[in-house]
């Protein structure tokens, strides 16, 4: 009986033990509060002429702690020729923009509770007699900063999360395409585009949008070697906007020494070989094009069987010396 | 003699289910969609028989026969395209921070205080993204009467600024800076003790990238410490300030 008193102890106390540890745990991982919000789509763009309207439907859903976001737009600009945007304080340009929603409207705050999504309903509206041209902006939803407590040093983290709406205001639909290759040209430390058979050989291409309207390349580049074997490799369509250059990318596009290149070549390669390019901008577009050429050798291998050959060599000689 | 033949009957059996079983899981492989390099991803962004994953042992590749929700559509006076041409155009851009409130405890003169948040991406439909950090003010009393100046990181050589990190690790320079581990960081935080002080929005100062790929991804992340020290003659008060991280997609 006494034993059995033990056991119910002892049983008892592990219980209150184990309570006490869960109770510690759930409580750590609730302090840290964390916010996690997505948007989709990532992307929208339009050709819109003066005088009409537009509505997109954007899905804004929170994963985090319950929040208080606002939605607002802002214009933005190309911040450099990777892709890269700077946004400005305010929406600037002849659009106009507002939630169709009964119980949101831009710049007002709203409440999202954890696992909650919200549909924004934003309406983008041309005024008759806008000025043709493209206009580019980002729906952001932010958070509203905790405030800190007292008597301790904090930082308050605020979250915006973006979506891109590129505008093509147009009369008559037709879009400007003035392409240019500024820039078909493979990284080499030396002055002659040699490389060695072995080693990646980095081309960048980068192409300007001279053009009014933002444009979108197609195409390939093509690598032609002796004997006529050739390789394809396609462009990734992407978007160069207005009066902006972009780093054109290719599959299998890659980072080169941390720097992003267009199209990183690997395999074996021996003697002289033409790289061009081919690029076009949908239906009834000029086609442009580039080329350029470089020489591959082994020289890492030819060293290599040179310098064994030479080792050999002296051992060969170093054991016949020895044996007479 | 007649136990033998009913094994090999068995046996039979066996193998013609065995074979039958490896066609039927093979077609169902054959049939699933996605496309991968280095760089990027693809993936299908609706379902149906024409949709589907192409795979061989160098690339991986998704297609869709027709979208259903996004896309491409047009009427009288406009026309709208949803997503990106090249990527799953259905999977929304994602942004998490761990933690919102960075605490740096009781700051104490020539003790430096860090607190550190992760900074999570998921962008499968967006293909490139940023993330940029900017202070809204500098790390101050409630009063703004005093503040926490920006470091200077060690000082000399080793003088940062809000886009070149350098290292901070000296406990008598003073100030509040950041540094980051993880992926898709700037290539400038070499180490942990690779420092730089938040550009100030205040002080009209352009946002910085903290964050940032031009490959398609999937969960990056990348841990943020600040860092705040403070010297002997640093007025008492609670120091805060407010850091806007700002997560966009590329065009």
């Amino acid at each position: 009986m006494k034993n059995y008193n033990l056991k119910l102890k002892i049983f008892r106390f592990c219980i209150v033990i184990f309570t006490f540890a869960f109770c510690i745990l759930n409580l750590s991982e609730a302090n840290a509060q964390q916010v996690s919000l997505a948007i989709s789509p990532p992307l929208i763009q339009t050709v819109i002429k003066p005088g009409k309207a537009i509505l997109i439907a954007y899905s804004l859903e929170n994963s985090g702690d319950p929040t208080i976001l606002t939605a607002r737009v802002v214009s933005f600009e190309p911040k450099d020729n990777f892709g890269n945007i700077r946004l400005k304080d305010r929406a600037e340009g002849p659009v106009r923009f507002s939630l169709d929603n009964a119980e949101l409207s831009l710049d007002q705050p709203f409440f999202l509770k954890t696992k909650a999504s919200e549909q924004l309903l934003l309406r983008i509206r041309v005024p008759e007699g806008a000025p043709e041209g493209d206009y580019y902006y980002s729906l952001l939803a932010e958070t509203t900063p905790a405030i800190g407590r007292e008597g301790i040093g904090s930082a308050q983290a605020k979250a915006t999360i973006a979506a891109n709406i590129l505008v093509t205001i147009s009369h008559s639909g037709t879009i400007e395409i003035k392409p240019k290759i500024v820039l078909f040209q493979l990284l080499s430390k030396m002055k002659w585009k040699i490389f060695d058979s072995l080693t990646e050989v980095p081309l960048v291409l980068v192409l300007e949008n001279q053009g009014k309207n933002l444009i979108r390349p197609e195409g390939k580049i093509t690598l032609r070697g002796l004997l006529g074997t050739s390789a394809d490799y396609e462009i990734v369509p992407k978007n160069i906007l207005a009066e902006s250059q972009r780093l054109v990318q290719a599959t299998p596009s890659a980072e080169f020494s941390k720097q992003l290149i267009s199209l990183a070549l690997s395999g074996f390669f021996l003697g002289p070989y033409k790289l061009s390019a081919n690029i076009n901008f949908g239906e009834n577009s000029p086609n442009i094009f580039a080329s350029t050429s470089f020489f591959a050798f082994p020289f890492k291998l030819v060293a290599g069987i040179i310098l064994v050959t030479i080792i050999t060599v002296f051992i060969i000689k170093r054991f016949s010396a020895d044996e007479d | 003699m007649k136990n033998y033949n009913l094994k090999l009957k068995i046996f039979r059996f066996c193998i013609v289910i065995f074979t039958f079983a490896f066609c039927i899981l093979n077609l169902g492989g054959v049939a699933a969609v996605s496309m991968d390099s280095s760089s990027f991803r693809i993936e299908s962004a609706s379902i149906n028989d024409a949709a589907g994953n192409k795979t061989s042992d160098n690339y991986k590749l998704s297609d869709t026969l027709g979208q259903l929700a996004a896309g491409e559509f047009s009427s009288t006076g406009y026309i709208i395209k949803a997503g990106f041409q090249y990527l799953h155009s259905i999977i929304p851009f994602r942004f998490s921070i761990s933690d919102i409130s960075i605490n740096f405890g009781t700051l104490m003169p020539n003790t430096p205080a860090t607190g550190t948040t992760e900074l999570t991406v998921y962008f499968g439909a967006a293909g490139e993204y940023q993330v940029t950090a900017t202070e809204l003010g500098k790390l101050r009393t409630l009063n703004e009467a005093n503040n926490i100046p920006d470091t200077n990181c060690n000082g000399g050589a080793d003088t940062c600024t809000d886009s070149q990190a350098k290292v901070w690790t000296s406990s008598t320079a003073y100030g509040f800076g950041y540094g980051m581990t993880g992926n898709d960081i700037p290539s400038d935080f070499i180490n942990s003790t690779y420092y730089r002080y938040f550009a100030d929005k205040n002080l009209s100062e352009a946002p910085q990238i903290v964050m940032s790929s031009p490959n398609v991804g999937k969960n990056r992340q990348a841990t943020m410490t600040m860092k705040a020290n403070i010297s002997n003659v640093q007025a008492a008060g609670s120091y805060q300030t407010v850091i806007n991280f700002v997560a966009t997609p590329s065009y």
